[in-house]
This record gives C-alpha cells, sequence and structure tokens, in this order.
C-alpha cells in the first residue's frame, strides 16, 4: 500500500502540475480537496483521467469519487480493491 | 473624435520593459532567428494555486494587465478587451498533443479550458472581478489594433475607464515548424531592419496592456488620438495617401509628426513598401524602427503603442530605434506604421497630453 501511496504522489504531482509540491508535502490521510492539497472540481476530473489512464479504472458513477477522492488512502485502496494496483 | 488617455502600461517583451525604469539602455539580443520575453516572477501577480493552470500567454496577459492597473491606480475597468493573433498556443498545443498521444482516449481538462484565445481576458476579469464587457479580438495581424477601435466606441458609448492587450507566446514546436519554412533570418542589431534585402523576420512573443480613460486625469501619460487599419494596399503611394487623409482627420500634416515608428520586420518580401515610404517619411518627420529589438510577431503594434508612450513621457527618442540622423527638440506627435506579413498595415496616433 505504502509504494502504490508513493507512486500516487508523483503521479498526481505531474498530473495536476503541483510544481511548489514536494511528494512528502502530502500526508497519505490528509484531504485532497479544500482544505490539505486544496483541489478544485477541475482537479477532480483530472484524478478521474488519472485512474483511468494508469489504473484503467473507469468511475461509473461521479458521486463516489467524493469517497474516492478524499485522501490519497482512499485513492489508493479503491485501486487495490479494484485489483488494478 | 474621441480619444483614449493612456493612464497605465504594462509590457513584458524580449526586453527588460518589465522594469518601469528601463528604457532602451540595455538591449537584450535575439536567440539567433528569435527572441523570447523576458518574463518576470510571476509570483507576484498570481496566485500559486491559479499559477500551476496557466501557459505563459495567460501569465504574461495577467502579469502586464496588473501592472498597467497599478500604474493608472484603476479601482474598476468596464471592459476588458485582448487581441491576439494565436491566442494560448501552448496549451493549445498541449491538448493536440495528448490528443495525438493518447489516441484520443484520457484527454483532461485543464489545457483544453486553458487554450481558448479569451482565457487571458477572463482570467483578468476573474482577478478584478469584472463583470462587464469582455471580448477578445483574433484578427491576425489586426488583433490589437482591433482593441483599440473597439475601445474608442465604447468611449463613445460612455464607458470610462477600458482595459486593453496584446498578447503572443510562441512554443518550441512553433520556432521550429517556421525554421523548417525559412519564414526566420539572423538580424543583429548592427543591421539596419530597414535596409533588409533577405527575406525571414525575427519571429517573437510578448504582451502590452494598457489602461484607457475617457477623460484625463493626473495619471496621463499621452493619449490615443485615431487608429486606421489597411488591408493590402496595392503600392507604397496608397499607403501614403491614406496616411495623408488620416492625419487631415485629426488636423495634421506629416511635418508635425515629431517621430514616426515604422513596423520594419526585416523580410524584404514584407517591408518593400515601407522601405519605398521611408523617403517621404524622412523628407518631413523623423523615422524610427521597433521591430529590430522586439521582434516580429501578430501583435507587435501593442509594443509599438507602448514604446510610443514612453518616448512621449520621456520627450526623447532612444538611439537604438533611431533610423533618421535627425534629433526631436520636442515630441508632440508619435505615428506608429505597423505592418504585418505585408498583408495588414495601420496607423495609431499618439500625442502628448
Amino acid at each position: 500500500m505504502d509504494a502504490l501511496i508513493e507512486k500516487l504522489k508523483g503521479q498526481i504531482i505531474e498530473q495536476l502540475n503541483l510544481a511548489e509540491v514536494k511528494p512528502e508535502e502530502i500526508k497519505p490521510d490528509s484531504p485532497l480537496f479544500g482544505e490539505g492539497l486544496g483541489l478544485d472540481s477541475i482537479d477532480a476530473l483530472e484524478l478521474i483521467v488519472l485512474l483511468e489512464k494508469h489504473y484503467g479504472i473507469k468511475i461509473q458513477d461521479p458521486k463516489d469519487g467524493k469517497t474516492i477522492f478524499q485522501s490519497l488512502r482512499t485513492m489508493a485502496e479503491y485501486i487495490k480493491s479494484q485489483g488494478k494496483s | 473624435m474621441t480619444k483614449a488617455y493612456i493612464n497605465g502600461t504594462g509590457c513584458i517583451s524580449p526586453q527588460n520593459s518589465i522594469d518601469s525604469e528601463w528604457f532602451f539602455d540595455t538591449i537584450n539580443p535575439a536567440k539567433g532567428d528569435y527572441f523570447d520575453a523576458i518574463e518576470p516572477s510571476y509570483k507576484e501577480f498570481i496566485a500559486p494555486n491559479l499559477l500551476r493552470r496557466m501557459g505563459r500567454a495567460i501569465k504574461m496577459g495577467v502579469a502586464a494587465g496588473n501592472i498597467a492597473i497599478q500604474q493608472a491606480d484603476a479601482k474598476k475597468v468596464d471592459a476588458i478587451i485582448t487581441g491576439t493573433g494565436l491566442g494560448c498556443f501552448e496549451d493549445s498545443e498541449r491538448f493536440l498533443l495528448a490528443l495525438l498521444n493518447n489516441e484520443e482516449q484520457f484527454l483532461t481538462p485543464t489545457s483544453f479550458i486553458q487554450s481558448t484565445h479569451n482565457t487571458v481576458g477572463s482570467q483578468i476579469a476573474l482577478l478584478m472581478k469584472c463583470h462587464d464587457y469582455n471580448f477578445t479580438y483574433v484578427h491576425r495581424g489586426f488583433s490589437f489594433e482591433s482593441t483599440i477601435q473597439d475601445a474608442l466606441m465604447l468611449f463613445e458609448e460612455g464607458k470610462e475607464t477600458i482595459l486593453v492587450g496584446g498578447i503572443e507566446e510562441h512554443t518550441p514546436n512553433f520556432v521550429i515548424l517556421n525554421r523548417r519554412a525559412h519564414k526566420f533570418q539572423e538580424v543583429t542589431l548592427n543591421t539596419p531592419i530597414w535596409k533588409s534585402t533577405t527575406p525571414g523576420v525575427q519571429m517573437s512573443e510578448g504582451t502590452a496592456c494598457f489602461i484607457l480613460n475617457k477623460t484625463k486625469t493626473d495619471k496621463s501619460l499621452a493619449s490615443v488620438d485615431g487608429i486606421q487599419t489597411l488591408y493590402k494596399p496595392k503600392t507604397s503611394a496608397d499607403i501614403l495617401n491614406k496616411l495623408h487623409s488620416f492625419l487631415k482627420l485629426h488636423s495634421l500634416t506629416l511635418a508635425d509628426i515629431d517621430v514616426t515608428l515604422m513596423g520594419f520586420s526585416g523580410d524584404v518580401n514584407f517591408d518593400s513598401k515601407l522601405q519605398e515610404l521611408l523617403p517621404s517619411i524622412e523628407k518631413e518627420s523623423i523615422a524610427a524602427c521597433y521591430k529590430n529589438v522586439c521582434g516580429e510577431y501578430h501583435t507587435a503594434s501593442a509594443f509599438a503603442m507602448w514604446t510610443a508612450t514612453k518616448i512621449i513621457e520621456k520627450q526623447k527618442l532612444p538611439q537604438v530605434l533611431a533610423i533618421s540622423d535627425k534629433t526631436p527638440s520636442q515630441i508632440k506627435h508619435v505615428l506608429i506604421i505597423n505592418q504585418y506579413l505585408g498583408i495588414n498595415y495601420s496607423f495609431t496616433l499618439l500625442s502628448q497630453c
């Protein structure tokens, strides 16, 4: 799980062009939206594309995004649960 | 006739124009056959969470707009009008490359959203919380000129303060492709750009924004008295005739123009009419150029207007721009004759106020 979280950190920084953010600054359990990384709705679309592009996971119901993208850990757990890590 | 008073300017160019004290004292040479703009630290102007999504054209436009707003001390503007030939080229390229590389799959929204031509004007509007008139002209070599024409008409309709800007960026791929098509040539500062006998320009990029006011204030630096565009004039005599008529509209003759900034690009195919026009200009006015320091791009006329404003403000014609040997004793009127690809010609008249 830790290896997947580390991998996700790099992919998120690249996809969202977070040039100012270092991987160690993203805490696995901190919220990705609002506080924490402070991502917004456009970033949510970018994360959906990231999951599809790198892990072949298509989020069928957009409402699920709220739970899946809560933190890095919830993202990693979702990827694992889909057997795509 | 409605005038526009220039109350603030912001310019990002291949020169150090971002520094308000700079006045052509140090000149940054081209990188062979093209210029890159000297960009500021954008963190001073744009919040990091917005900055990460912006391409260079947007960053340059927002920063130059910001500088102009600060200089004019404008609390609000009634309209934002931008002009660009190629728009947000970097993001357009990024989106198209993603289309190709990912076989039309996994397309992300950011570069698509940021690639539209009106992104610069809309970003300035969002930052200024300006919900008023917002328009972007994409009229090739008339893009910036169209912003001035629109502003002058809006003043007649009662608007008081308007932000206008000309914005252009290039990308490495753009430079590679144009070089392959032999559109460029190397011109050094020691080569008189107005005497070119060879094809090719020094391709470039940059942004100049202006806060225009309907009425004169203590911040006013110069006035834009009028502007006229000419599409594909047949001969240099046609241009001269139109120029005389344009000046007559403002009760002036060529002898009243203290400095004439001419848009020689260094490409003989595009400059030939200006070369033929030069003796008539030099006979009655003092001729100068500007594309030897800013290079060629669709909205280079915005750099020319920034230069004309500075010349009026400083009451001095920088030596690096001079074509004629004469020195102006006072600078009351500056005329810009711009041309782009020998197709789009324009006259812009600026005066001391």
